[in-house]
């Protein structure tokens, strides 16, 4: 993709409070700014802010406190900007679910001021970009919760927008569109298109996130690249197993990763655990094991669930 | 983009999402219709030709509340529940245009029942309707009127469940304690004054006055009320759905 740090920054977000009436504060004082053609990530648990604070980007609620600036712009004095100037994939439902997969690509691109006939170009360009041919004229209500997604996000990204913001675009994807719509958003990314991406699928979106930002208790904990933020966790292991029976933890197994079955180890400790792990094969109590360096997966559970002591597993 | 082809391309938008269930409401506006000419008949012994007046008249006002006070509210209270409802105040389109485009899928939907209202009620109870070109004007500041008020009902009421109670009770309201079917003279005066604040009482009258030989003599001020509430709801709710929380 076409990074360029060195140009003014397409959105930059500086010390956001969001404190609603109930008293709860969802942001509390973030800070990012992406540059021209970056792919940013947004990682957190559920309540942590995200949407939230994309809802703020976008314009439809008002910060209690600091700047949004879109391509220069403030967008909390000028939301009808951040209307005009970005692409969105919401998460949950919503209202053109019962609109066909063509016909959603198609008025998102005329609703976001494209011309009918570039609009109708754009949605077949889209519909063969992401194989959505068989299911053009499929009811969105009726269609598989994958393909309503790759419709929803070949929406978001049907008409020209300076800054995508994207809400888990590949949840409930088949691997294959998965792919294509990967590539999709690479190649959009070598137009210079900056995206925002709320993602949770972690091991997939490092491929592709030039760099991210976790989000806890509605502060950024950590923001890196990728390969920054793995240093954090540089001198540990990852272990994924799958056991048959009840058995002892080694004792050098000291974090659990986010899925069952994954731990940290430091790396010192392989020998240990590398025999730890024959004994327990041939005593027929591991079924599968599996070694490697640590993905974003354990990085997100270290940062935002610390590591906690184990007892046992089975 | 104008906000005019905002609003064609918001209408399309709306009917394509409803053209599944389009034919479903249009049976349910029948029924409705042919349940209450008909019912009300059997309530009212010796219907005269000024009550079977009040009651086709009425039952056509009713078509229009069934849709706009009672159906647009509810599926727009769900939407905004839902979150749905947001995604189009994230796309670069007048508020205005989002929301009249919403009133006037209530006049499609709420067509069938009225036309049928009018069509079979003259018929069954043997009077004839007179045309006042007037009428057509009528038809539209009803719609935009009543929708107009379900519109700032599923915006400004909290809850979802708070706006569906709301939107039960108008039904009862309007059959029987409102001037829509009944003459208001039938009413106490309490319901009387009440009914001067609601919305299908203008349009009850106008319809009135527009299809039927009944002397009426506020044709002018039933106008001006419907035109009030249409704007003011439409522009209260954009108001509302403009502000950022």
């Amino acid at each position: 993709m076409v990074l360029n740090t060195g140009a003014p920054p397409v959105l930059s977000v500086s010390d956001l409070v969001k404190r609603y009436r109930t008293g709860t504060v969802a942001n509390d004082g973030i800070s990012f700014s992406l540059h021209p053609g970056e792919i940013y990530g947004l990682l957190g648990p559920n309540g942590a802010g995200k949407t939230t604070l994309v809802r703020q980007v976008l314009g439809v609620l008002r910060p209690t406190a600091g700047t949004i600036t879109l391509a220069g712009r403030d967008v909390v004095a000028d939301p009808g900007f951040a209307r005009k100037n970005v692409g969105f994939l919401p998460q949950g439902q919503f209202d053109l679910l019962t609109l066909r997969v063509g016909e959603l690509i198609e008025f998102s691109a005329r609703l976001r001021g494209m011309d009918p006939r570039s609009a109708r170009v754009r949605r077949d360009e889209l519909i063969g970009q992401l194989d959505l041919g068989q299911f053009a004229s499929t009811s969105m209500h009726a269609a598989s919760g994958g393909v309503r997604r790759l419709a929803g996000f070949a929406a978001a990204i049907a008409a020209p927008a300076r800054l995508l913001v994207l809400d888990e675009p590949t949840n409930d994807v088949d691997p294959i569109r998965r792919q294509l719509l990967w590539n999709s958003m690479g190649e959009l990314g070598e137009q210079g298109a900056t995206v925002l991406l709320v993602t949770h699928n972690l091991a997939e979106a490092e491929r592709f996130i030039d760099r991210l930002a976790i989000i806890d208790g509605g502060r950024i904990v950590r923001e890196g690249t990728p390969g920054s933020l793995r240093s954090l966790v540089t001198d540990k292991l990852r272990l994924e197993t799958a056991f048959r029976g009840d058995v002892s933890l080694h004792p050098a197994l000291i974090a659990e990763s986010m899925a069952p079955g994954r731990y940290l180890f430091e790396q010192r400790d392989l020998s240990a655990v590398s025999a730890w792990l024959s004994a327990a094969r041939e005593a027929g109590l591991l079924a599968d094991f599996r070694i490697g360096p640590p993905t974003l997966d354990d990085i997100y559970a270290a940062v935002v669930a610390p590591p906690r002591e184990l007892e046992a597993a089975s | 983009m104008t906000p005019i082809r905002q609003y064609v391309d918001l209408l399309s938008v709306q009917l394509r999402s409803m053209r599944d269930e389009l034919w479903f409401v249009a049976i349910l506006q029948l029924a409705l219709s042919l349940g209450l000419v008909l019912g009300m008949g059997y309530l009212i012994p010796d219907v005269s030709e000024v009550t079977a007046m009040y009651l086709v008249t009425g039952t056509a006002t009713q078509a229009f509340v069934t849709v706009g006070l009672v159906m647009l509210p509810q599926n727009l209270s769900q939407a905004r529940a839902q979150g749905r409802m947001e995604y189009f105040l994230t796309l670069p389109i007048s508020r205005e245009a989002y929301l009249l485009s919403l009133v006037t899928v209530v006049a499609v939907m709420a067509l069938p029942g009225v036309a049928f209202s009018l069509a079979f009620g003259a018929w069954h109870y043997g009077f004839s309707l007179s045309y006042d070109p007037m009428f057509l004007v009528v038809m539209v500041l009803a719609v935009f009127s009543l929708a107009g008020v379900g519109v700032a009902m599923a915006v400004y009421i909290p809850h979802q469940q708070a706006t569906n109670a709301a939107t039960q009770l108008i039904i009862f309201y309007v059959l029987f304690f409102s001037p829509v079917i009944l003459p208001s003279s039938q009413l106490p005066e309490l319901l009387q004054q009440t009914a001067k604040a609601a919305p299908p009482t203008y349009a009850a009258d106008a319809v009135r006055a527009t299809i039927t030989d009944l002397p009426d003599t506020s044709l002018t001020k039933d106008i001006a009320v419907m035109g009030g509430f249409a704007v003011g709801s439409i522009a209260l709710s954009a108001f509302a759905i403009r502000r950022r929380g």
